[in-house]
């Protein structure tokens, strides 16, 4: 069952003179199974979303539902729905307070009740997802860590308690482009592996067209386009109005179609763009 | 869900009234005056003028007064603690009797008067901090301290760590927050369960804090070096400002105070 938001609002300070509509009308589905993006500018509100996603925050106004059960101020509802909703934040190994790795990433499996043995195979699958698995990590304290094994290590944390679903908040921010690429690959194999939902807020076009099959897009905290990654990014005004770039590859795509020459490209993520081009090159080449 | 709302101790309120805009060394003197006679207070009846005095800055402040009691919740539970404390345990004239538990007159006196005592202190220093900016509010203590650079007390530096401290109350109140939001996110029970496991859940932000906290400290000394900063130099200042008839009005006003409160001690 998705996570559905039906006209949600959410006021800063609702009632002061410096109230602030951080979210306005938002009426949303996030389907089972899939990868979702979720995008907008600087401020748009995409933060704020997400935490209504598992009960951080409260809607002002609407109602968010999580596998059919409406999301209330109740102990028992929001760790319920906590269960259920994994979220990364953004710089998540911030959160760090373990002495090793192990205990970091076991943490919220024990908090869940994880017999030892669960605990034990979560937290090894957990962190071999994210490519960490080396057993001389599993002693180490996370602190020592680089910081791109850090930010893989608190994924790992989220992904040990094996939730339906998995947000993860700007989780590339700060971290090279190979690792960037890797966290997110590994991501996406979860998805296949363990049908989880992966939403991923992102300020990365590229990565959102290579990763997501749908995006969310919102604007002064209202959802302005919500569908296919491909029609988002194929009408170049929409993402601009949005105060978004497109990604390199439609841009490639675009220009080369400009050029009216005879290299033929689809538009599509980068992967779709190179394959596509290969594609079009092989058949240039071959009389 | 937010863990820090309402925390105004220390929050500036910015605004243009005659509070304001009076000298910030003045009204820290005076509230250092308002502070004295409040603890040198032995009957409620000489807090009178100390109340009139914060009442007319509060009125003329044009801060809003749920500012105020924003200001005072987070202290009510002490309040509660010391009343209960007061009114159970000091003995008396019993009024009011129940097995072994008794109130006093001069318990219930003795609460009235602690009570008044604590809600003073905190609107005298909400009135201070909502109404002089950080910085304002550093001069003033450097201000305060310069006589004692004579005997070595370097003035300038302790004002800075002060204002340096108090400008980083709220960034590390919303770090909590952020860290809350993050472990509760992953299972995490604060403050729930008995007295070990109450203590036990702290760990996980408190660890966080601390890491986040020094590193901010590192941050920001780097910064300040690469913008020139230097201890053990003379500095000057961008905002001089001389002595207005505000300023004396205050400062009269803050005297008159505790000489009112002195009278009504001697009165008795």
């Amino acid at each position: 069952m998705p996570i559905v938001l039906t006209d949600v609002d959410y006021i800063y300070d609702s009632g002061e003179p410096i109230e602030f509509f951080a979210l306005h009308g938002i009426t949303l589905e996030i389907p089972d199974g899939e990868f979702v993006g979720i995008v907008g500018r600087t401020g748009s509100g995409k933060s704020t979303l997400v935490q209504h996603m598992n009960g951080l925050l409260l809607p002002s106004r609407g109602q968010v539902r999580v596998d059919d059960v409406a999301v209330i101020n109740k102990r028992d509802v929001l760790a319920a729905v906590r269960r259920k909703i994994g979220i990364v934040f953004q710089y998540p190994e911030d959160q760090f307070f373990a002495e090793t790795v192990y205990d970091e990433v076991a943490f919220g499996c024990r908090n869940y009740g994880f017999s030892k043995e669960r605990v034990d195979s979560s937290v090894r699958s957990a962190l071999s997802v994210v490519g960490m698995d080396d057993e001389r990590f599993l002693l180490q304290s996370p602190f020592q860590l680089s910081g791109g094994e850090q930010r893989r290590v608190a994924i790992a944390s989220v992904i040990a308690m094996e939730q339906k679903f998995v947000i993860l908040d700007e989780p590339t921010a700060g971290l090279d482009s190979i690792s960037k690429l890797s966290v997110l690959s590994e991501l996406e194999s979860l998805r296949q592996s363990r049908k989880v939902t992966v939403v991923l807020v992102s300020h990365n076009m590229d990565e959102v067209a290579e990763f997501c099959t749908s995006v969310i897009v919102l604007d002064k905290g209202s959802v302005v386009f919500s569908g296919s990654t491909d029609d988002f990014f194929g009408n170049p005004s929409l993402v601009s109005d949005a105060g978004l770039d497109l990604p390199e590859s439609y841009r490639l795509a675009g220009a080369l179609a400009g050029c009216g020459s005879l290299l033929h490209v689809e538009r599509g993520s980068s992967s779709a763009v190179l394959e596509s081009l290969r594609r079009t090159v092989s058949k240039l080449g071959s009389p | 869900m937010s863990f820090s709302q309402g925390f105004v101790l220390g929050q500036h309120y910015p605004g243009s009234s005659p509070v304001h805009r009076s000298s910030a060394l003045v009204k820290l003197i005076a509230t250092i005056i308002v502070m004295v006679t409040i603890f040198v207070a032995v009957n409620t009846s000489e807090y009178l003028p100390v109340a009139l005095f914060l009442l007319s800055g509060i009125m003329v402040s044009r801060i809003p007064a749920r500012f105020f009691l924003r200001g005072i919740k987070p202290i009510l539970f002490l309040i509660v603690l010391t009343v209960a404390v007061q009114i159970l345990f000091t003995p008396g004239d019993s009024i009011w009797r129940f097995g072994v538990v008794r109130v006093t007159s001069q318990g219930l006196v003795l609460a009235a008067f602690i009570t008044c005592r604590l809600v003073l202190l905190t609107l005298a220093s909400v009135l201070l901090t909502a109404s002089t900016s950080p910085i304002e509010l550093t001069d003033a203590i450097s201000d305060l301290l310069k006589p004692f650079r004579y005997i070595g007390l370097p003035s300038a530096e302790i004002a800075l760590v002060m204002s340096i401290a108090m400008r980083f109350v709220p960034t590390i109140l919303e770090e909590t927050e952020r860290i809350i939001r993050a472990q509760v996110s992953r299972g995490a029970r604060i403050g729930e369960g008995g007295l070990v496991a109450r203590m036990r859940s702290f760990i996980p932000i408190l660890v966080p804090l601390f890491v986040s906290s020094f590193r901010r400290a590192d941050d920001l000394a780097i910064a300040m070096e690469a913008r020139g900063f230097r201890v053990n130099q003379p500095r000057t200042r961008y905002h001089l400002r001389g002595f207005h008839a505000v300023d004396l009005v205050i400062l009269v006003f803050s005297l008159v105070t505790l000489g009112a409160a002195v009278l009504l001690r001697v009165w008795r």
